[in-house]
């Protein structure tokens, strides 16, 4: 189920009323309900792969109980959770990255002068939120063995945190800690946490259909259709790409918050205004953060993070960009994009900046950025968009062919949007939702944060107008994270 | 709870009524005047009604028309004499052009052109063949007076039906309560316009409002017909045009078809030859052009498209009257 659609619309008003009027007074039944609810919005796309969410949550369920049993038995501990880590990676290896491996198997004899026919490669669907949801449920299994959680008893708790349906397919990847801990206790309704979840899928809403769904069909247009254009196009194509697949993932992110906060749980921020970070390491700290932590937490530390030899601690920085460049899809380009960001991200680390900017934003105490913060925003948006062409192209012949073009055919043309609306339309929308954005950069999770009640009341209205005015009835309203 | 209920209805209701006045303010809304069914049981539009069409989200297109005496939409009144040379344009929402000021239409073009003709545009959306020759036949007197007809003919749906039949459901319904309804609630008829209550209007109706809307693209597709299937649809269309000849008449002597040839199958130009029955294909002309000559919003013809066509009838009358 999307979130963008008329089900989602009948959906929530309904488990709203069961969750808050008719199932309110017991916890057991109201995270009952909350199974029910996420496995139908999950059921929706496809009842089949249910099944994957139910096996993954007896998994852990049980070898959190295994590992915690064996915390003395440190071996015992261990295998129990290799026996998490193995079936999990087993699930989405298979799903998500079998036909990668058999392809590049291939490919790599093909490369050597090896013809061989595959008859390995099947027709498998990737089943929507799988990356998600397998981390999470390894991330519960990672915090009993480190000692940081006790297992729950309860496996209704420990399913409805699994499945719950707001962030099911496309996060935030919670952690046992934070998420667990608040479906164990019995939510209370309050005003301000329910007014505040409106406001974040309002906001959600105009991210997801104003600034990505607007932007779809010429970043499409200029992907498929590169080697037609000049390089002033393809840079425009892939800056436009920057602001698409922020406004889709963040707008996903906001709207599956907002409606926890509906629900009387607090997921964690997973972006915090990336478009204005300042070097590699802030933007990191910025943009998916649940997965970056998640990768902090479970590869990098326990590999030693910074806390080895510099050699070791680029190498730790390479293998988590690389694993979370294929996290993102079963493609080289992704391994690349991957790649890319720990090439821009070690100078950082290097020269000792990598937290240098961890606890404050641009233009922290002042109305306006400085103009060293202004360059260095830029910087970082242009080397971000960059490795944006190897996230975007469908393969890495692409991802060089678009680049080539930006290098070869250096010259400008203007470009005409592929439906004929004005391109002014799209340059003032992204102007202006930066500034707005600026604006707001101290407080992610409130972007109606204004004293005054007409103020807060004319930005709901231009903010559901602009959704009027951009709305394509023909784009496809699916969210980009989902494919992962 | 109470309060969070009462307040979010509260807001709810603000935001409504402020949208509703924004929509109404920078008229993103499109007029679509009232249709009726005249005592010839032809349909058209509530005489002397005047407004703006709107086409895009963002008032991309934004057009004023004027709906005549006689129920069209035409700067011009229809008052055929027998002294005047005129000329009746009949078709569907192309000639009714809603699409472009009225007082640039194609009717007005072609009168520029030619100087001393005056031309009736007998267009109304929704006019297929069997509307446009029943009007003929309807008003006869008036078409005894007209010196040439040129009726506009998009042969992929004109010709689906052989014979007219008013459709009393279609224009009661139109002009139901509901319907009044949201014709006056801009924002919702702004709303129907976009396609955003699209959903919602198909759960109204009792249809599956879910169905994925890549299955949906995957059902609009056009399919390739083949040979067989072409012959079957141009046998059919062909049946249907004699049967509207054979019930209301067409005078060979005066009477043109408006076509574009581009897509418009061969067989039916040839029942069209053989027949003796003219066309004016301005497919030539369209083909030539450099400039677009559609509307980027819908397939209507923007105002390049209206002066192609308005140059080729304007060559095709002087060449009837030499």
């Amino acid at each position: 189920m999307l979130f963008n659609s008329l089900e989602f619309l009948l959906f929530l008003p309904t488990v709203f009323v069961l969750y808050w009027f008719v199932f309110k007074k017991s916890l057991r039944v109201q995270n009952l309900l909350v199974i029910v609810a996420s496995y139908i919005f999950y059921g929706w796309w496809d009842w089949r792969f249910l099944f994957l969410i139910a096996f993954s949550t007896l998994l852990d369920f049980y070898v959190g109980q295994e590992i915690h049993k064996h915390l003395d038995d440190k071996k015992k501990a261990k295998f129990w959770l290799w026996v998490s880590v193995i079936c999990n990676i087993g699930l989405l290896g298979f799903f998500k990255y079998y036909n990668f491996f058999v392809d590049s198997f291939v490919d790599s004899f093909a490369a050597a002068g090896y013809q061989i026919k595959s008859v390995w490669t099947l027709r498998i669907i990737l089943p929507v939120g799988i990356s998600f949801y397998t981390f999470q449920t390894m991330s519960y299994s990672f915090d009993i063995y480190y000692k940081k959680l006790e297992p729950t008893r309860n496996f209704i708790s420990f399913a409805a945190f699994v499945a719950f349906f707001p962030q099911l397919v496309a996060g935030p990847i919670e952690r046992a800690s934070n998420l667990l801990g608040q479906i164990n206790t019995r939510r209370i309704f309050t005003y301000e946490q329910a007014t505040s979840g409106l406001k974040l899928i309002l906001w959600g809403f105009f991210k997801k259909m104003v600034i990505a769904d607007s932007l779809a069909p010429i970043v499409d247009d200029i992907f498929a259709n590169y080697s037609d254009y000049p390089a002033s196009t393809l840079i425009l194509g892939v800056c436009l790409f920057s602001f698409q697949v922020y406004g889709d993932f963040s707008g996903y992110t906001d709207i599956a918050i907002g409606t926890a906060k509906l629900f009387g749980i607090e997921l964690m921020s997973n972006f915090k205004y990336p478009n204005f970070s300042r070097n590699m390491a802030e933007y990191w700290q910025r943009w998916h953060i649940s997965l970056s932590t998640w990768f902090r937490h479970y590869i990098y530390i326990p590999l030693g993070g910074s806390r080895v030899s510099k050699l070791k601690s680029i190498r730790n920085i390479c293998v988590i960009f690389l694993v979370s460049g294929l996290w993102h899809g079963a493609n080289w380009t992704f391994v690349v994009w991957g790649g890319i960001h720990a090439l821009l991200y070690i100078p950082v680390f290097l020269m000792g900046r990598n937290r240098l900017y961890s606890d404050n934003v641009i233009g922290e105490h002042t109305w306006l950025p400085s103009v060293k913060e202004v360059f260095q925003v830029l910087l970082t948006f242009i080397l971000v968009t960059f490795s944006r062409i190897f996230f975007r192209s469908p393969s890495i012949s692409e991802a060089f062919g678009y680049i080539d073009r930006i290098t070869t055919d250096f010259r400008y043309e203007p470009y005409m949007h592929p439906m004929g609306y004005r391109m002014l339309d799209f340059f003032v929308l992204i102007a202006v939702f930066t500034t707005y954005e600026y604006l707001i950069r101290k407080d992610e999770r409130s972007p109606f944060k204004f004293k005054n009640k007409f103020v807060r009341l004319s930005l709901y209205v231009l903010v559901i107008l602009s959704i009027l005015l951009f709305y394509d009835d023909g784009v496809n309203r699916s969210f980009i994270y989902f494919q992962f | 709870m109470k309060k969070f209920i009462l307040k979010s209805g509260l807001y709810i209701v603000l935001i409504l009524l402020l949208l509703e006045g924004l929509v109404r303010i920078f008229h993103l809304y499109t007029e679509d005047p009232p249709r009726f069914i005249d005592e010839y049981g032809v349909e058209k539009r509530m005489p002397n009604r005047k407004g703006y069409a709107v086409t895009g989200n963002r008032n991309q297109n934004f057009s004023k028309f004027s709906i005549n005496k006689a129920g069209f939409n035409s700067y011009r009144e229809f008052e055929p004499t027998a002294d005047t040379y005129e000329v009746a344009l009949v078709g569907d929402s192309f000639i009714e052009g809603f699409h472009q000021d009225y007082d640039t239409s194609i009717g007005k073009r072609v009168e520029e052109k030619l100087g001393d003709v005056q031309v009736l545009k007998y267009g109304y959306a929704g006019y297929d063949f069997a509307n446009q020759m029943h009007l003929v036949h309807a008003y006869a007197d008036d078409f005894e007076m007209i010196d040439e007809i040129i009726l506009y003919m998009n042969y992929k749906n004109d010709l689906g039906r052989g014979e007219y039949e008013p459709n009393y459901a279609r224009i009661n319904m139109l002009s139901s309560t509901l319907f009044k309804i949201r014709d006056n609630i801009k924002l919702l008829s702004y709303g129907s316009k976009i396609g955003i209550v699209e959903p919602l209007k198909k759960l109204a109706q009792g249809g599956n409002a879910f169905t994925d809307t890549n299955d949906a693209y995957k059902n609009n597709a056009l399919e390739e017909d083949d040979e067989a299937k072409q012959k079957a649809k141009d046998d059919e269309y062909i049946d249907n045009f004699r049967s509207l000849i054979r019930l209301y008449g067409l005078d060979k002597s005066k009477t043109a078809i408006l076509l574009d040839s581009r897509t418009t199958s061969v067989r039916f130009l040839d029942f069209l030859n053989e027949k003796g029955i003219r066309y004016i294909d301005f497919a030539e002309r369209f083909r030539q052009s450099n400039q677009p000559t559609n509307l980027i919003y819908d397939l209507h013809w923007n105002s390049h498209g209206r002066e192609l066509i308005s140059e080729e009838i304007a060559a095709y009358i002087l060449k009837q009257r030499k």
